[in-house]
């Protein structure tokens, strides 16, 4: 809660802050899924939001880019308010943003190179489309996938769809992108190919980045600054070295991956047959 | 008992005025589609997708109409000798009515199933979030040229479903039945007006817009899941399907109207 309280006295804009948030609240129904947050993101630095599934970190970054509204609060991007802007003129400011979804949300009628031409072609009008296929092979060269220009979604696996879909985020050279659970459904190795994305873009495009994940190890590896949601507010802010070294034990329980001694309880408690359970023998005649 | 009855009454409510902002953004997307060239792509894309692979369900919808009416009616005309009066009957209630909307129905059971299919699971997988998230507007890109497409093409679908029916009819009556060709179209001709016609295909204007809005708007809201989708179809169909029911009603008094007001001064004109 401190945490919290400290980050709503210190939210506000000293020139570095690429993204201001104020007093952020997000109900669905009545169910409060963010409480109260402010924080401000840093410009050209990575920040990690971490925490306990459903605990809210994809809401808060939806939110960055106003894909979700505040049920209350204020967003700025670049000292502009943006949460209360009506849909035609946000579209002029998600064009510095780009937002890498968890299953990468590829469209799945159009080919690689069509996806990552889509931001393109949408915002230009394209006299050269040799120019175009020109940026969408650099893209895919990013990403280590020049060549699978003509593949469609279906066809790629779980890490290229998610690289796919990171070439179409930098399609238009964002200020800012946002990972949405960039490594979750991967194995460690791919995982480790996606956390290297994230840093080699960040070194060579020197832009803001966000991700959101429940991986440390992916934390610890890209992250400058770890920001942990717990039930819907803020718990811990700092560098990696502050995260590990944090005193809250959800925090602790979090970062090592260790069930609670309340949760072990009740999973022991309870009995692996029940009565109404059917086992083999009932089948037989 | 009555909080839940209020609470019902408010989301309804809700959900109407949610369903009106929909088609008044959809209305003002297609006159922005139309304004550039850049859209007509997209919309000639959703054309061949909504229209050209609907033409053989629709003829054949029309010519099933056509067959079934001449096998019911023509015991009943024969009975009386009336039988060359079968093409007038056939063929009016094909292209005023029966033409005009079991088209439109087999239209919102294609089109509408797969255009709701379609946006709702692009909604599930985050794809028109993805839309939005690089400043472009969902409604412009996905629902204008579906819109279009529906608008522009169901009209020219009515008049395939018309063409077979009439067929259809003639087939079972004269060549079946064996009625006199000459009679049957004499009767035909003089019973059916062009504003018959005319009715019938500005319905489809109504219908296609109608399956359309509705089809995209349940895709675009739909829930998550297998199950939301599915749901989602099946709400779209149904009420596409009685809101077309209801624009029929609506549209054939509305033109009953005009046709007592406006179609006797047709004679001081010509």
């Amino acid at each position: 809660m401190e945490e919290n309280e400290k980050n709503n006295q210190a939210a506000g804009n000293d020139g570095n802050g690429i993204i201001v948030v104020k007093n952020l609240t997000k109900k669905f129904g009545n169910k409060i899924v963010l409480d109260n947050i402010s924080l401000t993101i840093e410009r050209g630095k990575t920040t990690v939001v971490i925490g306990p599934s459903g605990c809210g970190k994809t809401v808060l970054i939806k939110n960055f880019i106003v894909l979700l509204r505040p049920s209350s609060g204020e967003i700025y991007f670049k000292d502009k308010r943006i949460d209360n802007l009506p849909e035609r003129e946000l579209n002029s400011i998600r064009i510095h943003y780009g937002f890498l979804f968890q299953g990468g949300a590829l469209f799945d009628s159009l080919s690689v190179a069509e996806n990552i031409m889509f931001p393109i072609m949408r915002h230009y009008r394209i006299k050269d489309w040799r120019q175009v296929e020109d940026v969408v092979k650099a893209k895919l060269a990013m990403v280590g996938l020049d060549g699978f220009q003509n593949y469609y979604p279906a066809n790629l696996s779980g890490g290229q769809r998610k690289r796919v879909a990171l070439a179409r985020a930098i399609a238009l050279d964002p200020e800012l992108i946002l990972y949405d659970e960039p490594t979750t459904g991967l194995d460690p190795i791919r995982a480790d190919i996606i956390n290297e994305l994230i840093l080699k873009l960040q070194r060579e495009l020197g832009e803001t980045t966000i991700v959101v994940t429940h991986d440390m190890t992916s934390a610890y590896k890209v992250a400058d600054r770890i920001i942990m949601l717990y039930n819907g507010r803020i718990i811990a802010d700092g560098d990696a070295e502050h995260i590990r070294n944090h005193p809250h034990p959800v925090v602790q329980q979090f970062i090592t991956g260790q069930v609670s001694d309340d949760d072990l309880a009740v999973l022991r408690a309870s009995g692996t047959i029940s009565k109404a359970q059917f086992l083999p023998r009932d089948f037989e005649e | 008992m009555i909080g839940a009855i209020g609470a019902r009454a408010i989301e309804d409510v809700s959900s109407m005025g949610q369903f009106g902002r929909f088609v008044w953004r959809a209305i003002k997307a297609c006159g922005w589609s139309l304004g550039r060239t850049t859209s007509y792509s997209l919309i000639w894309t959703q054309m061949n997708i909504i229209g050209v692979r609907s033409v053989p369900i629709v003829m054949i919808t029309g010519a099933f109409v056509g067959m079934i009416l001449a096998v019911q009616a023509y015991d009943q005309l024969a009975g009386m000798g009336l039988e060359e009066h079968l093409g007038v009957l056939i063929n009016i209630s094909v292209v005023k009515e029966l033409g005009p909307v079991l088209a439109a129905v087999m239209l919102a059971g294609r089109v509408g199933g797969a255009l709701t299919a379609e946006l709702g699971t692009m909604n599930v997988t985050e794809q028109i979030d993805a839309v939005r998230s690089v400043g472009t507007d969902p409604v412009r890109y996905l629902v204008a040229p579906r819109l279009l497409a529906c608008l522009l093409l169901t009209p020219a679908l009515i008049i395939y479903a018309d063409l077979l029916g009439v067929l259809g009819g003639y087939f079972i009556g004269v060549i079946q039945f064996g009625i006199n060709s000459q009679g049957y179209w004499n009767f035909s001709a003089s019973g059916v007006e062009l504003w018959d016609v005319v009715v019938g295909v500005v319905k489809g204007f109504f219908f296609g817009v109608a399956i359309a809005v509705i089809s995209c708007y349940k895709g675009f809201t739909c829930k998550e899941g297998a199950h939301g989708v599915g749901q989602a179809c099946t709400e779209a169909f149904v009420a596409s399907f009685i809101s077309i029911l209801a624009l029929d009603f609506a549209l054939a008094v509305v033109f009953k109207a005009f046709y007592n007001t406006f179609w006797p001064l047709k004679s001081l004109v010509s």
